[in-house]
This record gives C-alpha cells, sequence and structure tokens, in this order.
C-alpha cells in the first residue's frame, strides 16, 4: 500500500470508529429490506475500511502478477459455490456452509473481504440469499468478522502447538459462530426489543435462529476439516499457488 | 444439477436472459429497481409496501411474461429468515408477563403485544416489497448487464473485470462439481451421513484443485489473445422511451402519495 492508500483506509476506518459501533463484535444473511436505511448505510460504513484494505492489497496482488486476476476470481467462485452447495445434514433439511472460513485459511482474510461483497452481491441477484440494501451489513458479518476472526483463531492456535485438525476445526466453526452472532446484534441494534432493549432483542435473535445455526457451525467445521485434510493429501502445489503453504512455515 | 429445491443460481440466470423486459435499457431498469426500494423502504407504510408487491408482481407477469407461479416461489425463498425474523420482532422475553399474549416458558415469559405483532407484520411487507424489487433487477438483468451499469457508475475497473470472471466462472464450477456429485452418488457416496460428509469433503477439495488448475487455463489464454487488464465486451444498444419514464415518474409519484 502507497502512503495515500494507508491514508485513505486509516481515514475510513476513523469514520467507521465515529459511528459510535467499535467493530469488534455464519451463514445468516440478513434478508433484502429487514433494515432501517440508517442501519444499511451504518454497516456500510463499517464495513468500507476492510474492502479498501481489500482492494488496496488485491490491486498490488495484480500489479505484481496481471495472471493472478484468474486466479483470484477462481477463489471467489469458489467461494460463491461452496455456499450454496446443499451440505449434509442429519435432519435432511436443506442446510447451507458459508465458505468463509475455508476461504480466509486458503486466501487470506484481506482477499476474501473483497471477493466476499462480490460473491454477496451475486447471492443477492442470482440466488436472493441477502439483498442490495443490506450488502453492507451482510458483508460486515460474512466477509469481514468471519474470516479475520477464523483466521486469527487458526494462526492462534498453530502458534500454540494446537493439532492442525483441530485448529481448522475451531477456526471454521468459531467463525461460523461468530458471523451468527454479529448478525443477531446487528438485528437487535435495528430492532431493540420493548422491554430488554438491545441487550434483551440480541438475546431473542440468537435464541430464535440458533436452533439451525448452532449444528450447522459444528457441521462447517467438521466438513472444512475433510476438505483441509482432502487438499493437504493431493494438492500441495496448488496450497503453495495461492500462498497456504507460506502462510504456514 | 439437480439441487433438489429448485432455486440455484442457474434458474435466475436464466429467467433475467428469458425475460421479455430484457430489451428494456439495463441503467433506466436500475433506476427503477433502486429508487423504488429506497422509497419501499424509505416510506415504511403498508401500504407502501403492499402496492409495491402488487405492481411488480403485475410487471413481472405483464410486460416479463414471467408465470406467476414462479414469481411467487421465488419471492418465498427468504421465507425461513422472514419467519424466524419476524417471531423474534414480535414477541419480547421478559421475566414477568408483559403483553397481551404470554406465553410462560420455564424461566420466563414470551410475551407479544398487539403493537409488537402489528409492527412485524408491517416490517415482513415491507421487506416483501424490498425484495420485489430487488427481483425487478435481478429477474429482468443479466448479471453482465449489471456489471456494465456499476462499470459506468465508476466501480473500478479492476472489480468489475472480477466480477465479470467470477460469473462466468461459477457456471464452470457448478457444472464440474455437478459432474462429482454425480460421479460420487454412482459410487454410493451419499449412502449415509458418515460417507456423505467425507464425499462432500472430497468433491469440495477436489474443486478448488480443478478451478486452481483452470484459472491457469484462463489466464494463458486471455494473455494469448493479448489481455492487458482491460475486458470489453460488445453492449447492445438499448433506448430508453419516453413512455418508461413517464410510467416510473407516475409509479413513484403514487407511492408517494401513499406515503404521505
Amino acid at each position: 500500500m502507497t502512503q495515500k492508500q494507508r491514508k485513505l483506509v486509516r481515514l475510513t476506518a476513523c469514520a467507521a470508529l465515529l459511528c459510535g459501533v467499535v467493530p469488534t463484535a455464519g451463514a445468516m444473511h440478513i434478508m433484502e429490506g429487514f433494515l432501517p436505511p440508517s442501519m444499511c448505510i451504518l454497516w456500510g460504513v463499517i464495513a468500507l475500511p476492510f474492502l479498501l484494505a481489500g482492494y488496496f492489497s488485491l490491486k498490488k496482488t495484480v500489479a505484481r502478477d496481471r495472471r493472478a486476476v484468474t486466479l483470484v476470481a477462481m477463489a471467489g467462485a469458489f467461494i460463491f459455490v461452496i455456499s450454496p452447495l446443499k451440505i449434509p445434514s442429519v435432519t435432511g433439511s436443506c442446510s447451507h456452509m458459508t465458505g468463509t472460513g475455508l476461504g480466509a485459511m486458503l486466501f487470506g482474510p484481506a482477499a476474501v473481504s473483497i471477493l466476499g461483497v462480490i460473491v454477496l452481491l451475486f447471492q443477492a441477484i442470482l440466488l436472493a440469499h441477502g439483498g442490495l440494501t443490506t450488502l453492507g451489513a451482510n458483508t460486515f458479518s460474512m466477509s469481514v468478522v468471519g474470516p479475520f476472526v477464523a483466521f486469527g483463531i487458526y494462526r492462534l492456535c498453530l502458534r500454540c502447538k494446537v493439532n492442525k485438525k483441530a485448529s481448522v476445526f475451531l477456526a471454521a466453526a468459531l467463525g461460523d459462530l461468530l458471523t451468527y452472532c454479529v448478525t443477531s446484534v446487528q438485528l437487535a441494534v435495528a430492532y431493540p426489543s420493548a422491554t430488554g432493549g438491545v441487550s434483551g432483542s440480541v438475546l431473542e435473535f440468537l435464541g430464535v435462529f440458533a436452533p439451525t445455526q448452532l449444528p450447522l457451525a459444528v457441521l462447517e467445521g467438521v466438513l472444512t476439516v475433510i476438505i483441509m485434510m482432502a487438499l493437504e493429501a493431493y494438492a500441495q502445489p496448488e496450497l503453495r499457488a495461492v500462498g497456504f503453504e507460506e502462510a504456514n512455515a | 444439477m439437480n439441487h433438489g429445491h429448485g432455486h440455484g443460481p442457474r434458474s435466475i440466470d436464466r429467467l433475467a436472459y428469458q425475460s421479455g423486459m430484457g430489451g428494456w435499457n439495463p441503467v433506466f431498469k436500475t433506476t427503477l429497481a433502486v429508487g423504488t426500494l429506497v422509497l419501499c423502504l424509505a416510506a415504511d407504510r403498508p401500504a407502501v409496501s403492499v402496492a409495491v408487491i402488487v405492481a411488480l408482481a403485475a410487471l413481472q407477469k405483464g410486460k416479463g411474461g414471467l408465470p406467476l407461479q414462479d414469481y411467487l416461489g421465488l419471492l418465498l425463498v427468504p421465507l425461513t429468515f422472514l419467519l424466524l425474523g419476524g417471531v423474534a420482532v414480535a414477541c419480547d422475553v421478559s421475566a414477568a408477563p408483559a403483553g397481551d399474549w404470554n406465553l410462560p416458558l420455564p424461566w420466563f415469559y414470551l410475551c407479544a403485544s398487539a403493537d409488537s405483532i402489528r409492527f412485524a407484520a408491517a416490517l415482513v411487507l415491507k421487506a416483501l416489497g424490498a425484495v420485489s424489487a430487488m427481483y425487478l433487477l435481478a429477474l429482468t438483468t443479466t448479471a453482465c448487464e449489471l456489471v456494465d451499469v456499476l462499470r459506468r457508475a465508476h466501480l473500478p475497473p479492476l472489480l468489475c473485470e472480477l466480477m465479470y470472471l467470477i460469473y462466468r466462472f461459477v457456471f464452470v464450477l457448478l457444472d464440474m462439481y455437478g459432474r462429482m456429485r454425480q460421479a460420487a452418488g454412482a459410487r454410493l457416496g451419499w449412502r449415509d451421513f458418515r460417507s456423505s460428509c467425507r464425499s462432500f469433503g472430497g468433491t469440495a477439495g477436489n474443486l478448488l484443485v480443478l478451478a486452481l488448475r483452470r484459472s491457469r487455463v484462463y489466464a494463458d489464454a486471455m494473455t494469448a489473445r493479448g489481455y492487458d487488464g482491460d475486458l470489453r465486451f460488445l453492449e447492445e444498444e438499448k433506448p430508453v422511451y419516453g413512455r418508461q419514464i413517464a410510467g416510473m415518474l407516475l409509479f413513484w409519484g403514487i407511492l408517494l402519495a401513499l406515503a404521505i
């Protein structure tokens, strides 16, 4: 990143902080029209610094090697295709994984944040998952918090010499879980409950979505472990190509 | 590939290509859809939401030639979210009975009042109106045209390029995945939960390997054709007619009148 780009990222980060929500705070797309306009703008502003950082890092990658464009685009398409795939589920209902944890571990969280917006836009117009006005909120929960948390946990576990499979599982499951928590918080801030305020409403939304989301998070963790095992068994060169091996070295 | 629920990425994409409104100017359609969406959200009145839902359904049926049954099926895609979210908004959790209706549960009461239910119903209608507005765009405009609209709105070229490529690659990968899924099925890979998990992990991992291999082939092909960081496509000239703009303004005027 150049000096100017760094300044821009910092500036938007300040703007995001000024919005009063510290961005510390899964597979729930908030549907189109469910958030009031002020909330849509707020979450858009909060997601913006991450997107800019992702965009600049992407620009650097592409400037270094023009051919990387197809690789990055394939990564985006992979995240898109993985997310709406029907995954095996015990109840027979139709469930989907987020794929963001896997994406973050493979391609790095910054790249996933910018790919995530594009994927979310396509999910809105090709799958009717999510929406145009809720793009900011969904971006923040699914392609900023999820990937960054998953990546952070993964690196932390590896540094603490936790078993690799366990770290992958924890990263994917917790990343998914946190996405769902953030979504609940986003909904609760928009619709605080009459008696309990925002915190009461958070509990309500968490409770309502828990029966579908908790098993999904565990399943996502298990499936991500299986995918990573398959990749490590017969795709070492490809993993090196996307920079996964260096990150672990 | 059969997804079991019939609303995979292909169905909306196919409907967008088949739509009778495909000949309309994409910039006009985007303006109409986004403007209606913003009006519906900003007005926040059940009457406006219902007007948007009915008018856009009529437009999709009349001008777009979309069977009403398909359209209603698509409107119900976010149904689970709508119901769960609506319940969470309508109901309240408290230690003592506080609403008009109270459901005692082991540690707390689940309460709902007439007001909160009315609010939730309005919210559900508003969300459905907004989804209709989004469908006006999604079901009549192809993804390539949408990216072109975004390009004209000065989205960075790198992102437009990525969007074109991702859109294309999504269908390439879906094809690959469909074949792998079938192959795994032929080997009884989806027989029970355990083997399903194994097959799913295996196919998804294999998909990534094939995707990366393909990306190199695509890069070679693009370089061979003189690609230097700019993807250009031939665009069809689609004029905007005065009566379309008049219709749009009239529709917005009616919505505004309903909102006040």
